[in-house]
């Protein structure tokens, strides 16, 4: 019986073979579900099993996996996320084991049918989508799928059947259901295999980062669609209702959260949500998107600091989710002004955008004389000349995802294109990329954020510290007493409650001693490594709710973490786990992943931030650049847009945070010490025999 | 496909209706009215109605700010069967997540009929009218036989009874009646899990009858009131000197 939560299988697809096969959810338990889980699989499918190099994302062998925890389906908020794992196409120049996720109700509609995860190896010989209704599991042709955008082909799955969904029960095998099928898709530019393709559910729930779009292309994999009227187990449903309550109560609706608050449109949620996070809406006027998710929501409400008229804007939005296209790679410029609404005074380069992507870039080496007319990169099918209408945003969005022309080299990505155009020097200034080929995305002066795409595979996107709801360091409301601010969030930081954590002191000695290069901004940076690998990518919590250290509808200013996880989890599973055991579970899938990233090449030499982050002017973007420091003897709040890395301080960071995780100093790697304590001698052994294992 | 389509295989070879019936209609009669123009089994039920007491609750919804995010849905078959399955949820919210608002989301609920067909055909007396319970038309689970009559027997498309492939037997909506797994009181007067769980403001209890002649009735606006908006809010009309006037919160 599965562990209430669980649905209790795995689905395996091996397309080359043409084999289903159910695999248990429990034995991989040890891992937390969700990308633990994909993490603890890839290792057995693709490294344990296979004897090959690691290092071609599109190689058959790749395993992609969509994979839910224990708080999907269950109707608590900021509950629906669908975790994404493989190797990916987009990381730069390895392409490493990677994740990304995606909200919207597949997630949910996966475990009601009985299935906590898809994991796909192989590929089929001719284009497929998976179908999933509860237990009956087939290969359809998707012949006629291949080259529809993502809405048409999940418009013609629905249509396919003949079904009035909405109006009439559908008969599973005697079982009924009045949901049409939830479909996760890849569009053109997944087809073709470029390194910025998504994975779209739904108008907009979309799986951006990584590239997988791109590994469903190269296993001829156009969807997987899913419906089930299956139970899933709650193991205390009263206690599940009372902890959601006291959440509610105390936190807010939906226990509160980063987001966009109020706004014109009608909301509506991921399954379950119910945040007034306005997270998506159903009256997008533009389009026929009426469920673009927040980042799509984001790009294109937001006034385009006068480059890209708004109407283009939104509409290059809609053609990435139709097409399948990784918008936060490939807009054209940044969400916001962060120029202008908070460092009026950056030093460097007044004229890039917050969030400099793919197709600023692209203006800019145009502008610049590096590509189009009297150089030896023709612009074509782009017209230049129509920049800044909704005709160039149809042929860029059909250029890229369709490989045609420009769009060849721009289906690349940033830093590939950089290359390209033997531009790499670029990364640290006009592409302002941070590290594995990801643009900056506010993850300064928020060290930890930084330091998390150093160490993992990608930007990792993590709101939750320096963008904390209903407070953050500065912005939003934050304490006026800074050390008040600290000793509050270093209340919710257990087990290690640091209030030096939280100091972000960048100069001088006090960074070495408790700031930003010190031992406990490496203690935290992995314990935001650990919280973030099982209870935001694995249990399925949403980073715009979690972690969340402070929060102004507190009496005390108290977060949810670290109470709310476990309670909400332990009602669902009936386990009596504290919030460390699962700080520890991440632990265990962070050192997993550390081993698949040893063996893929990583070495400490390899881990060095981009020439960007060294450099005054690498936190101008930064969302809040308001952070507490300490000078010796007293907390103060201080703008620290100035703040940036030097390579001796990011060093003695480094050799801190390998001795608290247990890897080796020199190497990076993890030793058998670390590994058995985690109840991994397995692989220990593995890394050995690869001549890949720290020494102690 | 993922599901064959089937209707229910004994499913009664009447003419029923849905609220696309009703609008298209277009008539102001009443829904018994309607029924007995072309039901026989609803005019010998219409003919019945005054011996059925009304319901003293009924279900409403906003489909319009239905925020389609499934929690009425979650609480329901988490609150009645203590585990979660939206093909067990007594109310059926569906959402077209491409097609353009309004016409996105549909929302289906037991109306609690003033003439309950499931109650009059039902064979057992499993459907039965409580009481004790404000006169909701509940299903008793121990005298049900799973013959499906309550289900062939609803007016209504997509039928609203649900069918419980589990115990293969009907249930329905009580108003949260009978919850094992709710921590709270349902029943009319007590609280009900959707209603509960609905962060958008979208499902409501009422006391009064819904008109039964269209999907108004059921499906209305539940939103409190807005505030004013400024009656100009960019200024005044280019060629008037006189500025106008400050909006008033209502």
């Amino acid at each position: 019986m599965a562990t209430p939560g669980f649905a209790g299988k795995i689905l395996l697809v091996d397309l080359t073979k043409k084999e289903i096969i159910p695999l248990d959810t429990d034995e991989y338990a040890m891992y937390g579900g969700g990308h633990g889980t994909s993490t603890a699989l890839f290792w057995e499918y693709c490294v344990a099993r296979e004897n090959w190099d690691l290092q071609d994302a599109f190689d058959p062998r790749n395993m992609v996996s969509l994979m839910t925890g224990a708080i999907v389906g269950t109707g608590v908020p900021h509950g629906a996320r669908t975790s994404v794992s493989g190797m990916s196409p987009q990381c730069y120049p390895v392409q490493w084991f990677c994740h990304s996720n995606f909200g919207g109700t597949f997630g949910t509609m996966l475990k009601l049918a009985g299935w906590d995860g898809v994991a796909v190896i192989g590929k089929a010989d001719k284009p497929v989508y998976i179908n999933i209704a509860d237990d009956k599991v087939t290969l359809e042709d998707a012949q006629n799928l291949w080259g529809l955008t993502t809405w048409k082909c999940q418009e013609e799955i629905w249509k396919r059947s003949g079904i009035r969904y909405g109006q009439e029960w559908v008969n599973l095998d005697g079982s009924y259901t009045m949901q049409r099928p939830a479909i996760v898709t890849m569009g053109p530019a997944g087809e073709n295999m470029t390194r910025v393709a998504a994975l779209v559910h739904g108008g907009g729930s979309g799986a951006g980062q990584g590239g997988f779009g791109g590994v469903f292309g190269s296993k001829n994999l156009k969807a997987v669609a899913v419906m089930g009227s299956s139970s899933l187990k709650i193991a205390d449903p009263k206690g599940l209702q009372n902890a959601l309550e006291w959440m509610e109560k105390t936190w807010g609706g939906g226990g509160g959260g980063f987001g966009f608050g109020g706004g014109q449109d009608v909301q509506s949620c991921c399954a379950g949500c119910g945040t007034a996070r306005k997270c998506h809406n159903r009256t997008r006027a533009h389009g026929q998107d009426s469920d673009d998710c927040a980042e799509s929501t984001l790009f294109s409400q937001t006034p385009s600091n006068g480059q890209i008229p708004s109407d283009a804007n939104a509409r290059g939005m809609d053609l990435c989710q139709e097409y399948g296209i990784n918008g936060m790679e490939c807009c054209f410029q940044g969400p916001m002004s962060f120029k202008t609404d908070h460092n009026p005074d950056f030093p460097i380069q007044p004229e890039v955008p917050a969030y400099t992507a793919l197709g600023w870039y692209m203006k800019k080496m145009y502008d610049m004389g590096v590509i189009g007319p009297g150089t030896s990169y023709d612009m074509a099918p782009l017209n230049m000349k129509q920049f800044n209408t909704n005709e160039f945003m149809e042929i860029y969005a059909l250029a890229l995802s369709k490989r045609h022309g420009i769009g060849d080299m721009l289906a690349e990505g940033t830093a590939r294109f950089c290359e390209k155009l033997g531009r790499t020097e670029d990364f640290k200034t006009l592409c302002r990329l941070t590290m594995w080929g990801y643009q900056d995305h506010w993850s300064m002066p928020g060290v930890e954020w930084a330091y998390g795409n150093l160490m993992d595979s990608r930007d990792i996107n993590s709101h939750d510290i320096t963008h904390s709801p209903g407070g953050g360091f500065g912005g939003g409301g934050a304490a006026p007493d800074a050390e008040k601010f600290v000793r509050t969030m270093a209340q919710r930081t257990a087990p290690f409650n640091d209030p030096f954590w939280f100091d972000y002191s960048w100069e001088g000695k006090q960074a070495y001693d408790t700031g930003i290069f010190s031992r406990h901004k490496a203690q935290f940076t992995a314990w935001h490594q650990h919280y973030w690998n099982y209870y935001k990518e694995s249990v399925g919590f949403c980073d715009w709710g979690y972690s969340n250290l402070y929060s102004g509808s507190h009496p005390q200013n108290f977060g949810k973490t670290p109470e709310v996880e476990p309670r909400l989890l332990n009602a669902v599973t009936g386990k009596n786990h504290t919030f460390e055991d699962g700080i520890e579970i991440g632990r265990r899938a962070w050192n997993l992943k550390r081993a698949i990233f040893v063996l893929q090449g990583r070495h400490r030499k390899m881990e060095n931030f981009t020439g960007y982050y060294y450099r005054p002017g690498a936190s101008y973007c930064g969302y809040s650049p308001n952070l507490p420091i300490f000078d010796g003897s007293k907390w103060e709040i201080k703008n620290s847009k100035e703040l940036y890395f030097t390579e001796d301080g990011v060093e003695h960071w480094k050799t801190h945070f390998y001795d608290i995780e247990g890897w080796n100093q020199d190497s990076g790697y993890p030793t058998r010490k670390t590994l058995e304590d985690l109840g991994m001698k397995h692989v220990a052994d593995y890394l050995e025999s690869k001549g890949k294992l720290g020494a102690a | 496909m993922a599901g064959d389509k089937k209707t229910m295989p004994e499913k009664a070879d009447k003419k029923k209706f849905s609220r696309r019936d009703f609008v298209v209609g277009g008539g102001t009669a009443l829904a018994g009215g309607a029924l007995a123009a072309v039901s026989p089994g609803a005019a010998q039920a219409a003919i019945k109605q005054d011996s059925y007491p009304l319901a003293t609750h009924y279900l409403v919804y906003d489909s319009k700010h239905c925020a389609g995010c499934y929690r009425c849905m979650t609480a329901c078959s988490l609150v009645h069967e203590g585990e979660i399955n939206f093909s067990l949820a007594r109310l059926q919210m569906h959402r077209a997540v491409l097609d353009e608002y309004p016409f996105d989301i549909s929302i289906n609920v037991c109306r609690q009929c003033p003439t309950p067909l499931c109650v009059e055909n039902c064979p057992t007396g499993a459907a039965h009218i409580s009481a004790e319970n404000g006169n909701i038309r509940m299903i008793d689970k121990d005298k049900c036989i799973g013959c499906k009559t309550c289900i062939k027997s609803c007016p209504f498309i997509p039928y609203r009874p649900i069918w419980n492939h589990y115990t293969n037997k009907a249930t329905k909506c009580d108003l949260c009646v009978d919850t094992p797994y709710y921590n709270k009181k349902g029943g009319p007067g007590g609280s009900q899990a959707c209603v509960e769980a609905c962060v958008a403001n979208a499902l409501k209890v009422v006391t009064e009858l819904p008109d039964q002649t269209d999907i108004s009735g059921y499906d209305r606006d539940l939103q409190p009131p807005r505030k004013a908006m400024p009656k100009m809010p960019f200024g005044a009309p280019k060629g008037k000197s006189k500025a106008a006037p400050a909006a008033k919160e209502s």
